[in-house]
């Protein structure tokens, strides 16, 4: 449990935020403002979400997509991060566990995850 | 000015410029006695330790039974009461002073990040200090020499810019971190 005023605190500058819900084994698609000189402009990134860790101000989730020629690429950000312009989910995984490092051992069709079928 | 505070603990903001922070509550304090100096007796409660002399001064300044500590702080107050937060609401910087965690007698590579020496393989010199002098001149051990001693549990001062101040709460925001356990008592003083 964490201290009441840490919580009020931090509830305090989530509140205007507005981060849809999602949990390891989604594909997310992130819209990144990217800042280069005085020019900003923004990219997507397109691909699974293997762990999301912390809580409050600090949570972050990691997002994997196998790049070009095959090689896997991860990013990770802040929840609440100033340069995620959007995040959106493209469709829910059914996965057993929370953290998915496994998919990081695997390549091509092994490392699918299938699609949550809701009753 | 200055204020006694409970270290609470921290956090960080969101934003690009993410910053951590030190949550620090301000306890509900009671000027009993004005000095000329601008100093003053203030009581303030902590834990539930009373006697007589406690109990004494709390019937003298007529105070509640949890104010059970008294202190000299710089106030802002022009008469005895409550204590002004005035001069905190407006404060931008601050001297934190706490002690720091206490970690007992420590050998020298905690405390002075000696560097020690291999673990195995026949060495005898693990974490010991090693030599300490020279030779028969000068024969004594220079002074200041670092060893192994008592480390932590000693007041540390730092400065640290102010966020935000609830005044409700008596949540006072700081940025960066300071010295000490969380629950820790220490004071403040508002430097700008």
């Amino acid at each position: 449990m964490r201290n009441k005023y840490i919580e009020s605190f931090e509830a305090a500058q989530i509140a205007q935020k507005q981060v849809p819900e999602f949990k390891a084994g989604d594909t997310i698609r992130l819209a990144i403002n990217i800042k280069e000189g005085d020019k900003s402009r923004v990219q997507n990134f397109e691909g699974i979400c293997i762990a999301i860790r912390g809580e409050g101000t600090g949570k972050s989730f990691i997002v994997r997509k196998m790049g070009a020629n095959n090689i896997g690429v991860e990013r990770i950000f802040p929840l609440y991060s100033e340069s995620l312009v959007s995040v959106e989910v493209l469709r829910r995984g059914r996965v057993r566990r929370a953290k998915l490092f496994y998919l990081r051992e695997l390549r091509g069709k092994k490392a699918r995850i299938t699609e949550l079928r809701r009753k | 000015m200055e204020y006694i505070v409970e270290k609470i603990g921290m956090s960080r903001t969101i934003g690009t410029a993410s910053t951590a922070v030190t949550l620090l509550k301000v306890l509900d304090m009671k000027v009993c006695e004005l000095n000329e100096n601008g100093s003053a007796l203030v009581a303030y409660a902590k834990s539930k330790k009373s006697n007589k002399p406690i109990e004494g001064q709390q019937k003298k300044y007529e105070l509640s039974k949890e104010f059970n500590k008294f202190v000299t702080l710089n106030v802002a107050n022009s008469e005895a009461g409550a204590l002004d937060m005035a001069p905190l609401a407006a404060a931008k910087e601050v001297k934190a002073q706490f002690n720091t965690k206490g970690r007992g007698f420590t050998g020298v590579m905690k405390r002075w990040n000696f560097a020690g020496g291999p673990g195995a393989h026949g060495h005898r010199f693990h974490r010991t200090s090693g030599s300490i002098g020279n030779r028969e001149w000068p024969g004594k051990v220079q002074k200041g020499r670092k060893m192994s001693g008592q480390y932590g549990n000693e007041k540390v001062t730092v400065h640290n810019d102010v966020i935000s101040f609830d005044p409700e709460s008596m949540v006072l925001v700081l940025k960066g971190s300071v010295s000490g356990a969380n629950g820790a008592m220490g004071r403040i003083k508002v430097v700008k």
